[in-house]
């Protein structure tokens, strides 16, 4: 990669790995328009109702007077009031829905990223470092996630979690029943997340805790929190972020397709994954319906999958010389 | 005809949380693609006198094969238990029965088939019908007596669960009888004497020719019933017959060698068989069919056209579009029992038809705004000036609904209705009519349930909802008030669990009692009346007539609609090269 070349060409770095990865992160181009693009979704999703009230418009109100009697399809393409055009059938502002729309891509994987991964490097610290019958107990569990169809719980954790709150599908409004899928996502990418990570930092500690700057550690009876925290996590630093860069953009994939499928988010909420699914049947007609929130959501996993490469680059020792 | 509505999914329909029958398909290709912008109306007349064979179609040939893709399949085709509108199509192919539907001019006309349309004694609890024979695809010749059999063993209900059940209402005895299996084949009801089949009632039953049309009622030899197995592999009767049959996927005929076109003033034989295909994306097959590439222009598609394939169907190919008549009328009803004719109104004056006919999809071309009970399919259909505030228009007028609520001192009066929260466009049309009542004043709760939930949540006319019930859209099954009113608006609905508005009125049960037992030719009218006099009570909210669009291949001649079922008319199709 071209800037590695020209980072070669300099002096050895100096600093903790961390300053060095931004360094580097700094004078790389790629890395950077990546992370502007995710900074402009993130922005979007997080000055949302700011962009609507700019636009004049909001994601819930109906425009029926903009709906064809005769089709159902908008009688208006892209104007200066309703920026995406609206929605066939309900007349919904397009623009408005796709930026409150980023919110639940982002925040879901946001938050299901920062859940995985706390829990996954706490039980890979323990379980790697503790070792014996506790880290039996902790591969075990790793195990047993790691073989729990996955699907199959994305599908009826909804349900499950209904019935946990004592609600039935019978007496729950449309904006409960979307606000218990959005709390049931996190909770199934996070449940399924954090295998994978807790036993990629297990093996990593099983290697590090054999090194003499623990061992000293330990005979000078640093307390083991300490060690785990002040020693060994230092350490760790490239595995996770790496593992944190690959996560994102596969949690925002996750949301999109899970509610495309109908067991992720649902009507009223505005969500890039529902407009897909609804934008679907109306292609033909109404064709960037489709193609915004489509682009959006490529856009912004590309973005982050780049900026994870640039990053898992910019940590990586050996590129480091 | 409301157990029709599995048939064909009815994405409007259930949109509009109605579902009453949704039945929908297609009509008419030929080049006389006027616009079909009203439905015409049916006329119920009936020809007695017509005699076969069938007039020959302009431009028809011999040969062919012709592919039908339907969505999902029927599940019988035992004709005892068919009550869809699709396998009583492909039952025209297969089963002669006493009377049948010739369509002349897009209209429904009821000839004679295997007897003749009937007369009545002068008490009219008796029909002589004077059986003219035919032959079975064996090759053995039909019995009178086999005909007797089939509307006997119609009457084992507990197998026979999905077939029409009017013969248990009307014919005599009908409640006590059981059918051959259980009660013997002794039955008062149905009788034989020479070639006469003599059917006897209970109570006059004026329609019961247009009954007869059923495929029901085509003969079954008794040493043939192989009871349950029958519907894998029925007996033919008509110009084509089984060759092979997998249940759920496809079906295919072949023409039947021992039909004899000279007795039959409907049916052709043109193509040499017919392959039937159910299961595929509808989406997909329509677009094939549309395309017309290779074998798909021998094909037709009889699932309501979809508006994406709608789009493409322009120009040269729009003549591949073929448009007709259903026989459905769907709508929202209000229970009258619970909700003051003072709030009804109200009602009626803030619902936002305009809104909800977008938010559910509807285009011109699947649906006709309503303003009346009947559909225009049904003979003696008038088009009144609308009851006001339901005419199946307008966005809705909270003010003018919120004075009459507060003049009924009813402000806040509490709306509630079952709609299906597992599909996105029915919690959006509810969510649309709930927030225009609510502007209007009333305290609005609609109760989101589960798509398995909903027809049985629907039907519970005990259930904590005072609007939006089951039955919410109905469908001929035969072209006459007959088969609209007394099953809908009579004290006895209700426990039939078909009711629309749960009207439990004595006058106006005798009222239509009595016109029930009129000949089709004098109670026309007089059903039209009435519709504009139960619209008055403001029990229904009018949504749309159902209309059909299928796309035929570009090969397929003859394709018209049927409108008594919403589907293509099967016996008159044919390959043009």
């Amino acid at each position: 990669m071209e800037p590695v070349a020209r980072v070669r060409a300099q002096t050895p770095e100096t600093g903790s790995p961390t300053r060095i990865a931004l360094r580097r992160l700094r004078r790389d181009p790629t890395a950077l328009l990546c992370a502007g693009t995710v900074l402009f979704f993130v922005l979007v999703a997080v000055f949302a109702p700011l962009l609507a009230a700019l636009a004049g418009q909001d994601p819930l109100t109906h425009h029926f007077e903009l709906i064809d009697d005769g089709t159902s399809l908008p009688l208006v393409g892209m104007t200066p009031e309703h920026w995406f055009g609206v929605e066939p059938r309900l007349g919904r502002d397009l623009f408005a829905r796709w930026a409150f729309g980023a919110r639940p891509s982002l925040l879901v994987a946001a938050v299901a990223t920062t859940v995985s991964t706390l829990v996954g490097v706490t039980v890979g610290l323990v379980a790697g470092f503790v070792g014996g019958r506790v880290d039996r107990v902790l591969s075990w569990l790793v195990d047993l996630v790691l073989s729990l169809p996955y699907l199959l719980f994305a599908i009826a954790t909804p349900a499950t979690l209904m019935a946990v709150v004592g609600l039935t599908p019978d007496d729950a409004e449309p904006s409960v029943v979307s606000e218990i899928r959005f709390y049931s996502l996190i909770i199934v990418l996070s449940t399924f997340g954090w295998a994978g990570l807790a036993r990629l930092i297990r093996g990593e500690v099983l290697s590090l805790r054999e090194r003499e700057f623990i061992a000293a550690a330990r005979v000078l009876g640093v307390p083991t929190r300490r060690v785990l925290t002040r020693e060994l996590l230092p350490n760790l630093v490239a595995p996770i972020v790496v593992s944190v860069s690959m996560a994102l953009p596969g949690y925002v994939v996750a949301e999109a397709g899970l509610t495309f499928l109908g067991v992720g988010l649902t009507e009223p909420t505005p969500s890039w994954g529902v407009t897909i699914a609804s934008a679907v049947s109306a292609y033909e007609s109404v064709p960037h319906y489709l193609w915004i929130p489509v682009l959006s959501v490529t856009a912004l996993v590309l973005a982050l999958s780049l900026l994870g490469d640039a990053v898992r680059d910019a940590f990586d020792p050996k590129t480091r010389r | 005809m409301k157990r029709w509505k599995r048939t064909v999914a009815v994405v409007a329909a259930a949109a509009l949380g109605t579902a009453g029958c949704g039945v929908r398909t297609p009509p008419s290709a030929t080049p006389q693609a006027s616009a079909p912008s009203d439905i015409d109306i049916q006329t119920n007349s009936i020809d007695p006198d017509a005699t076969g064979p069938a007039r020959e179609v302009p431009g028809a040939r011999q040969g062919g094969v012709l592919t039908v893709y339907g969505q999902n399949p029927p599940d019988t085709f035992d004709p005892t238990d068919i009550y869809f509108v699709d396998s009583n199509e492909i039952g025209k192919l297969l089963f002669r029965t006493p009377t049948q539907f010739d369509v002349r001019a897009g209209k429904p006309v009821l000839v004679p088939d295997l007897t003749d349309v009937g007369k009545v004694s002068d008490d009219k609890l008796t029909w002589t019908f004077t059986f003219k024979g035919g032959r079975y695809e064996d090759g053995n010749d039909i019995r009178v007596e086999d005909l007797a059999y089939a509307i006997k063993r119609s009457f084992a209900h507990d197998i026979y669960r999905n077939g029409p059940t009017y013969q248990l209402t009307y014919f005599k005895d009908g409640k006590k009888y059981k059918g051959p299996y259980r009660d013997g084949e002794d039955y008062a009801g149905v009788q034989t004497r020479g070639d006469k089949l003599i059917i006897k009632l209970d109570k006059p039953f004026a329609d019961l020719p247009f009954y007869l049309s059923f495929p029901m009622f085509t003969p079954i030899p008794k040493a043939s019933d192989s009871k349950q197995e029958y519907k894998n592999r029925p007996l033919a009767t008509g110009p084509y017959r089984f060759e092979s049959f997998t249940p759920g996927s496809e079906l295919n005929l072949t023409r039947n060698p021992n039909w004899a076109p000279e007795t039959d003033p409907v049916r052709h034989q043109y193509v040499d068989g017919w392959r039937f295909r159910w299961g595929a994306d509808p989406v997909k097959t329509q677009k094939q069919v549309l395309a017309s590439n290779g074998e798909d222009a021998n094909a037709v598609d009889y699932a309501n056209v979809d508006a994406s394939v709608l789009a493409e169907a322009t120009g040269a190919r729009s003549a591949q579009l073929v448009k007709g008549d259903s026989p459905c009328s769907i709508g929202v009803q209000i229970d009258s029992r619970k909700v003051p004719l003072a709030v009804r109104r109200a009602i009626a004056k803030a619902y936002p038809y305009d809104q909800v006919r977008k938010a559910s999809g509807l285009t011109d071309v699947s649906a006709e705004r309503s303003s009346t009970i009947l559909p225009p399919s049904v003979p003696g259909f008038a088009r009144y000036t609308p009851v006001e505030d339901l005419d199946g228009t307008g966005t809705g007028d909270p003010e003018g609904a919120r004075a009459l609520l507060r003049e009924a001192d009813a402000e806040g009066f509490a709306l509630s209705w079952y709609y299906d929260n597992q599909q996105p466009l029915t919690q959006q049309v509810s969510q649309v009519r709930a927030d225009a009542l609510e502007q209007a004043g009333f305290t609005v709760k609609p109760i989101g349930v589960s798509s398995a939930e909903l027809r049985a949540k629907k039907s519970d006319y005990d259930a904590p909802v005072n609007m939006g019930q089951s039955p919410g859209g109905w469908c001929s099954d035969w072209p006459t008030g007959g088969s609209w009113f007394p099953v809908l608006f009579r004290t006895q609905s209700i426990g039939e669990g078909q009711s629309w508005g749960m009207l439990g009125e004595k006058k106006l049960d005798k009222k239509i009692n009595k016109l029930a037992k009129l000949p089709a030719e004098e109670s026309e009218e007089k059903w039209a009346a009435l519709d504009e006099e139960i619209m008055k009570k403001y029990v229904f909210l009018p949504h749309y007539y159902d209309k059909t669009a299928i796309v035929a291949g570009s090969n397929v001649g003859g394709c018209e609609a049927d409108p008594t079922m919403g589907m293509p008319f099967l016996p008159t199709m044919f390959l043009k090269k």
